[in-house]
C-alpha cells in the first residue's frame, strides 16, 4: 500500500516537472497552474505518507538511505513551496522538482521497511539533528537549483525564467535560512555525541564533512557583501557548495565507511 | 619610528583583524586543509583510531612523532580556525563599538560570538581535562579517578538490558560520585543518559562478563561454589584455599601455568592445602584435567559443573572542562539564529545591504 501511494507520489511530482517542461516550449500559465497544484497535492500526500510512517514506527523515520531520501525530498518539495508561492519564481519550478524527483527515484527501490529504533537513536536531539540538517540541505539544494538558472539566465537573458535579481536574491536567501537551520542542526548534533560519547566534537569523516558544509555556507553568507563576488561566483559557489553537501550525505555513506552513528 | 607610524601600523592591523576578505581566505584554506585531511585520516586509521579517545593535545604529540607528514593538517587548520576566529572577535568588537546605529544585527553578531565561544571551548578541552576508559567495573566496586585524586565512582548496580533474542538493547548503572566521603551526585546512567558533574561525564560504553568462580560437586555434601578467597575446611582436619581463578591457561614444557585469554576455556584454579600434620601444598588444579594428587590426598574429591560469571559494566569518564562555554556558545548562536531570521527579512524589507 505504501509502496503503491508512492509510487502515485512519484507520478504526481512527474507531471508537475512535465507541465513546468511544456511552459518553457509553449508558455502558457495554464501550465504553470496545473503543476503548481500538482506540487501541492504531492506535498500534501507526501506529508501524510511521512505522517503515517512516522506514527507507525514511533519515531521519526530516518535512519536509513530510504527515509532520508524521501526526508530530503518532502523538505525540498515544501521549501520550493514556500519560495513559489512568495516570489511565484514559476518555471523555477522544473529544476528544482526535477531534483525531487530523483530523490524520490532513489528512494523507490529501496527498502522501505522501519525497522525499530535502536536505543542510541532514541532521543529527541537526534530527531532534531536530522530534521535540522535536512532542512538545512533542502534549502541549499535550492539554492543549487536556483544558482545554475541564474547562470542560464545570465547567458540567456529568457522571459521564461525570473529576472536575474531576483534569482540572486532568493538564491542568497536559500542559503541564509540553510545556514541558519544547518547551524541549529550541528548544535543539536554536538550535544548528542556529548551525551552518547562524552566529548561534543568527534573526528570521524562525517563529522568534519558536516563542518566543512558549515563553515562553507559561513563564508558563502559573507561572499555576497563583497561586490564582484554578487551574481555568477555566487551562483558557481552555490553549485560547488551542493556538492559537498552531497558528498556529506551520500559520498561518505557510499565511497567510504565512518563510525557517525547514521553510517 | 614616529608615533604616527605606530598609530598606523595598528590601524592596519586593526582593519586587517576586521577584514572580510582576510576571514573568507582563512576559512577557504582551513576549508581545503581539512578537506583533503579528512581524506587522509580515512585512509590511516592505525594513527587516526585513537583520536576521540584521547585529549587532543596527548594524541597531537604522540601521533607527531610517529607520523608528522600524516598530521600535520591538524594543528595547521587549527591555527587557521584560530586566526578565524581572532578575526570573528575583530568584528565583533567593532560592531560593539558602533552598536547604536547597527543594533539590528543582533541576531548576527550573536552567531558571531557563538563561535568565538565554541573556538576557545575546543582549544580548552584540547590541551586541559581528560578522558578515560572504558574501565570495567563491577557492581558494588569503587574507581578512584587518577586524574582526580580525590573523586571515585561507585557502581551501586547495574542491569544489562537485553533483547528477545539476547541482544543488548540498554546498560543500567546506578552510579555515584564521591569526593572524599561526600557524595557528589547519583544518577542511574544508560545509553545517551550520562552523569554529567562540573565538566564531568560518566557515561556506559558497554558491558561484559567475566569468570568469578566455579560450582563443583562435592560427593556428601553436594554443590559448592568456589571464588577466589573461598576457604574450605578439610573432612579430616586442615584447610582448603582456592586463592585464584582464570580462565584460559596453557602449560608451558616445564608445566608452568601461564595465562592465555578471558574466555572460559581451559580454566584453572590456583590451590593452598593445609594439612592436618602442618605441611602445605600450593600449586595449580587445572579443571579440565584430573584432580591433583595433593588434593586427592587431603581427601578432596569435588568435580567441577559450571562456571560462575560476573557481569561488569564498562565505563567511560571524560572531563572536558570547556563543555560550560561550549554550551554557552550553542545558546548564543541558536539564540542569534532565531533572530537572524526575522532581522533578516526586516532588513530586506528596509533595503538594507547588499540589496543595492
Ligand atoms: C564561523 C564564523 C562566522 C560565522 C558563522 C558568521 C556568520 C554570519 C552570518 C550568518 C551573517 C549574516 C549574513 C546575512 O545577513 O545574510 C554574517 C554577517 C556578517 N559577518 Fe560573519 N560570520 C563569521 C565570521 C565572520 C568574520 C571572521 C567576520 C569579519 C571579518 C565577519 C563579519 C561579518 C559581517 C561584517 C557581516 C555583515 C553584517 C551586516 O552588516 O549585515 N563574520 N556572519
Amino acid at each position: 500500500m505504501f509502496k503503491t501511494l508512492l509510487i502515485l507520489l512519484f507520478f504526481v511530482y512527474f507531471f508537475s516537472v512535465l507541465g513546468y517542461l511544456l511552459n518553457l516550449f509553449i508558455p502558457r500559465l495554464w501550465f504553470v497552474k496545473c503543476s503548481l497544484l500538482l506540487v501541492s497535492s504531492g506535498v500534501v500526500l507526501q506529508t501524510a505518507l511521512l505522517g503515517w510512517r512516522w506514527w507507525e514506527a514511533g519515531y521519526l523515520p530516518v535512519t536509513n538511505l530510504f527515509s532520508t531520501l524521501f526526508f530530503f525530498s518532502w523538505s525540498l518539495a515544501l521549501i520550493y513551496l514556500y519560495f513559489e508561492l512568495r516570489y511565484r519564481i514559476r518555471a523555477t519550478g522544473l529544476f528544482v522538482m526535477l531534483m525531487n524527483l530523483i530523490l524520490l527515484g532513489s528512494a523507490i527501490p529501496r527498502e522501505a521497511q522501519v525497522a525499530p529504533l535502536i536505543p542510541s537513536l532514541d532521543t529527541p536531539l537526534f530527531t532534531l539533528h536530522i530534521l535540522f540538517s535536512f532542512a538545512g540541505y533542502a534549502f541549499f539544494a535550492m539554492a543549487f537549483s536556483i544558482g545554475v538558472l541564474y547562470l542560464i539566465q545570465n547567458k540567456r537573458q529568457t522571459t521564461h525564467l525570473p529576472d536575474k535579481n531576483l534569482l540572486k536574491r532568493i538564491n542568497e536567501e536559500a542559503i541564509f535560512l540553510g545556514f541558519g537551520l544547518f547551524t541549529i542542526c550541528m548544535i543539536t548534533g554536538s550535544i548528542w555525541a556529548y551525551i552518547a560519547w562524552g566529548y561534543w566534537f568527534s573526528w570521524n569523516i562525517k563529522s568534519i564533512w558536516s563542518c566543512l558544509v558549515w563553515i562553507f555556507y559561513a563564508g558563502m553568507c559573507h561572499a555576497k557583501f563583497i561586490r564582484r563576488w554578487q551574481g555568477s561566483v555566487y551562483a558557481w559557489l552555490s553549485i560547488a557548495g551542493f556538492a559537498v553537501v552531497l558528498f556529506t550525505y551520500l559520498g561518505i555513506g557510499l565511497l567510504l565507511e565512518s563510525n557517525h552513528p547514521l553510517e | 619610528m614616529s608615533i604616527y607610524s605606530g598609530k598606523d601600523l595598528l590601524k592596519t592591523l586593526w582593519a586587517w583583524g576586521c577584514s572580510l576578505k582576510l576571514a573568507i581566505y582563512i576559512a577557504t584554506a582551513a576549508t581545503l586543509l581539512i578537506m583533503g585531511g579528512s581524506l587522509i585520516m580515512h585512509k590511516h586509521p592505525e594513527v587516526f583510531g585513537p583520536i576521540d579517545q584521547m585529549l587532543m593535545r596527548d594524541w597531537l604529540q604522540g601521533a607527531w612523532r610517529r607520523a608528522p607528514q600524516l598530521v600535520w593538517w591538524i594543528p595547521a587548520s587549527g591555527f587557521c580556525l584560530i586566526l578565524f576566529a581572532i578575526n570573528t572577535f575583530c568584528c565583533l568588537i567593532d560592531w560593539l563599538i558602533r552598536i547604536r546605529s547597527r543594533w539590528r544585527k543582533t541576531g548576527e553578531y550573536l552567531i558571531h560570538s557563538g563561535f568565538i565561544f565554541l573556538t576557545v571551548a575546543y582549544s580548552w578541552n584540547a590541551v586541559d581535562g581528560f578522558r578515560t576508559g572504558p574501565h570495567p567495573i563491577y557492581p558494588g566496586e569503587e574507581f578512584n579517578l587518577e586524574q582526580m585524586p580525590d573523586y571515585k565512582i561507585k557502581l551501586e548496580s547495574f542491569t544489562p538490558q537485553l533483547s528477545e533474542t539476547g541482544r543488548p538493547l540498554d546498560m543500567f548503572n546506578e552510579v555515584s560520585l564521591w569526593q572524599g566521603d561526600t557524595e557528589l551526585k547519583r544518577a542511574q546512567i544508560r545509553i545517551n543518559h550520562p552523569l554529567t558533574f562540573e565538566g564531568l561525564v560518566i557515561l556506559p560504553t558497554s558491558f561484559g562478563r567475566s569468570l568469578n568462580g566455579f560450582r563443583f560437586h562435592m560427593p556428601g555434601k553436594g554443590m559448592i561454589d568456589l571464588t577466589g578467597g573461598s576457604v574450605l575446611a578439610l573432612p579430616n582436619g586442615g584447610t582448603f584455599q582456592a586463592l585464584s581463578l582464570l580462565p584460559h591457561v596453557v602449560k608451558s614444557r616445564n608445566g608452568q601455568i601461564i595465562p592465555a585469554g578471558d574466555q572460559v576455556r581451559n580454566p584453572a584454579m590456583e590451590v593452598l592445602i593445609n594439612y592436618p600434620d602442618g605441611r602445605d601444598w600450593h600449586g595449580w588444579y587445572v579443571l579440565r584435567e584430573r584432580i591433583p594428587q595433593p588434593m586427592v590426598e587431603a581427601g578432596l574429591f569435588i568435580r567441577p559443573v559450571e562456571p560462575i560469571m560476573k557481569t561488569y559494566s564498562l565505563i567511560t569518564i571524560n572531563r572536558d572542562p570547556g563543555s560550560s562555554v561550549a554550551l554557552i556558545g550553542a545558546i548564543f548562536m541558536c539564540l542569534g539564529v532565531f533572530l537572524a531570521f526575522f532581522s533578516f527579512y526586516a532588513k530586506r524589507a528596509r533595503g538594507d545591504r547588499p540589496e543595492y
